[in-house]
């Protein structure tokens, strides 16, 4: 059920475009309730403070993206947190005391490994037929361990240009907000654009629907799984890149990697993508990734032990999803 | 249609406003009062609770803090400067930080600073320019602990060194003093090197393999000694001499443990409630040192009587009796085990 596929009608009809947008614009709008509530909460709401919301939640952004990209096409990547990790890990490595411009190229080299060696692994799901969650999380141990391999203690580093470029200041700490926006903005603009508006972008949604009808009707769907994850995985390396970018240095451990892969999925759940495939929108799932960020400082801001945030952001995913179950429910019934 | 997907939207905005509602608001009161906001990484760790018990029983026991803020969850560095970045939102006088890396944090914390927060780093250390430093002394920790353990050999035989978190400070420091006290015993190999996460389950387990594995003279642990014993104990396997810390358990162990030779080397967590004390002082216009580094203590199990005053039969294993600290703490014992902060029930 993909109603991006159907033909567009040249009138603007909102009720399609609510039908069409409206979990994407509610998630947006909640996240700027929050977002005008926190300034409400805390003495001071400036500069230091957006950029710090921005800039912190872009690993979680970039990795919500991707699993947006891949669960769209009908896969599920558990290996998401363990490449930020191991592209955090190499990027480290070689970036360290290289000029702006020689950190640039490695940040090149470091997404196309990472779009490589997922879209091995889509080859590998689409040949084996073993269940992605199987494979993914096979290999999410091999990344990680690939990663302690390649930086075996934390350390390395990069240029203040690159850190700047995601983070708005040369030490990774400061008001300039503009940069992390755009650095939020420009991916998930192409990212959406790409999946709506060209061949392979569509083919994913086809895919992910229903793999036979897309079959049937002449699309490569092996092709698409692939494509899926290998977008997927680039996007989990640019996470591992801006994670360096705002420590200033590279960290291998594993657990970060597990707690960031459990993280987007729970964006992209919140973000309305359906895990079942063929719907939602990465535009969605960023939101729901600076959500997700957002709810630790709002809840320390209100006194609440920053352990029930957890708590609190597990209630919020199953609730929004019961809510949506039973709307979905209700529609099909009047329908 | 239109009304449906309206209702949709209507919803979902509702669940969260409900949710926040349901949270409740929070409050504020100023007048000379401080608020110290704290910012730990590692959640649900014995060690770590008590560190933050210190922090709260200090700032009570001040009377002059009228908030703790924490921020308290299993995260890493990036997540760290997350952390601090939202105490400096939220307007604390204060910043108690357990970091995870040495020099990873610098920018934000010299960020707070020039924003007029005291930065106080415990149990390890940072390298930020004008932040405070509490330490319990982490490379004679590793060293003192070492010595003891080497000598016990008679300066012979196969060790096993079961670290904290690979690239931490404190677990770089302990190294540090493991391999100077190593040096000097040639007669010693270390055969094994493993990192627990100073998770007592994880050393247990490891512990298992290190005794499966046989060959095995003395163990040096970072701190996660009494999952040790316990993995001795149920392998049926004879004792070696095993260094660990303050633990009541392992002291309890060190004790009451029939064949077991052990030494404790303090590594108190109630550093939190120097890092506290500091904190206000620097608040309330005193000057305090730069840098407070504790020296360790040693106690090995031929010291019964010093081991039965560290000794608490009411407290859990991963708590530590050595509270209180001259001339920093002001809290009664009783307070850190209590747990409760300023304007808490």
């Amino acid at each position: 059920m993909t109603a991006e596929t159907a033909g567009r009608s040249t009138r603007f009809d909102w009720s399609t475009w609510l039908r069409r947008r409206g979990w994407t614009a509610g998630v947006w709008l909640l996240l700027l309730l929050m977002i005008l509530w926190y300034s409400a909460l805390i003495p001071k709401f400036g500069g230091f403070q957006i950029a710090s919301i921005s800039k912190n939640s872009l690993p979680l952004v970039y990795l919500a993206i991707g699993q947006a990209v891949i669960v769209i096409a009908g896969g599920i990547d558990l290996s998401v947190g363990a490449m930020l990790i191991l592209s955090n890990s190499i990027a480290a490595q070689l970036m360290f005391e290289q000029p702006f411009g020689v950190t640039l190229a490695i940040a090149v080299l470091v997404i196309l490994i990472g779009a490589v060696i997922n879209g091995v692994v889509g080859w590998i799901i689409t040949v084996s037929r073993v269940p992605d969650i199987v494979v993914t999380l096979a290999t999410s141990f091999s990344l990680s361990g690939v990663a302690l391999l390649v930086l075996p203690s934390p350390g390395g580093g990069t240029s203040e240009g690159f850190r700047a470029m995601f983070t708005g200041s040369t030490t990774g700490s400061g008001s300039n907000f503009w940069p992390s926006l755009v650095a939020i903005a420009i991916p998930m603009a192409l990212a959406a654009w790409w999946m709506k508006n060209t061949r392979t972008g569509l083919s994913l949604y086809a895919t992910g629907s229903s793999p036979t009808a897309a079959y049937l009707s002449g699309v490569r769907t092996a092709r698409a799984k692939i494509v899926s994850y290998a977008v997927g995985g680039g996007f989990s390396a640019l996470a591992g890149l801006s994670a360096l970018a705002i420590t200033g240095s590279g960290e291998s451990r594993a657990a970060t990697g597990s707690l960031f892969t459990l993280r987007s999925v729970a964006a992209i759940v919140l973000g309305g993508v359906a895990l079942t495939g063929g719907i939602g929108s990465v535009v969605g799932a960023a939101a729901a990734g600076i959500i997700l960020f957002t709810l630790s400082p709002i809840l320390s801001a209100m006194g609440i032990d920053p352990n029930s945030a957890q708590v609190v952001q597990g209630v919020l995913i199953v609730v929004v999803m019961m809510v949506a179950g039973i709307i979905e429910l209700r529609r099909q019934r009047a329908g | 249609m239109k009304r449906r997907t309206g209702l949709r939207v209507a919803a979902l905005v509702g669940v969260f406003a409900l949710i926040a509602a349901a949270c409740g608001g929070g409050d504020s009161a100023e007048d000379e009062t401080y608020t110290i906001g704290v910012s730990n990484t590692l959640a649900g760790n014995g060690w770590r609770e008590q560190m933050i018990c210190a922090i709260k029983a200090q700032a009570l026991a001040s009377g002059v803090v009228d908030e703790v803020v924490l921020q308290n969850e299993n995260t890493d560095t990036t997540g760290q400067i997350g952390q601090i970045e939202s105490l400096i939102s939220q307007g604390v006088d204060a910043i108690i930080i357990n970091p995870t890396e040495r020099e990873g944090l610098n920018s934000v914390i010299e960020e707070a600073i020039s924003q007029g927060i005291v930065v106080v780093a415990v149990d390890q250390a940072v390298t930020a320019e004008g932040a405070y430093v509490a330490t319990n002394d982490q490379v004679a920790y590793g060293e003192l602990g070492a010595r003891w353990l080497f000598d016990q050999l008679g300066g012979e035989g196969n060790v096993v060194e079961m670290r904290g978190i690979d690239g931490v400070p404190a677990d770089t420091d302990r190294h540090a003093g493991f391999e100077a006290a190593l040096a000097d015993y040639p007669g010693i190999t270390v055969s094994q090197e493993t990192f627990t996460g100073w998770d007592p389950t994880t050393g247990g387990q490891q512990a298992l393999d290190i005794i499966s594995a046989g060959d095995v003279d003395g163990i040096w642990t970072s701190g996660i000694d009494y999952t040790v014993v316990e993995a001795f104990q149920s392998a049926g396997a004879e004792f070696v001499p095993i260094v660990g810390a303050d633990n009541n358990g392992f002291i309890d162990q060190l004790l009451n443990v029939e064949g077991l030779t052990g030494a404790a080397v303090t590594n108190p967590p109630a550093i939190g409630g120097v890092g506290a004390a500091i904190a206000i002082q620097a608040l309330t216009g005193e000057e305090p040192e730069q840098v407070v580094t504790l020296t360790p203590e040693v106690f090995a199990s031929d010291d019964q009587a010093s081991l039965e005053e560290l000794f608490d039969p009411d407290q859990q294993v991963g708590w530590s009796t050595y509270v209180e600290i001259e001339p920093y703490t002001t809290y009664e014992a009783s307070q850190v085990s209590d747990c409760v902060g300023p304007g808490e029930e």
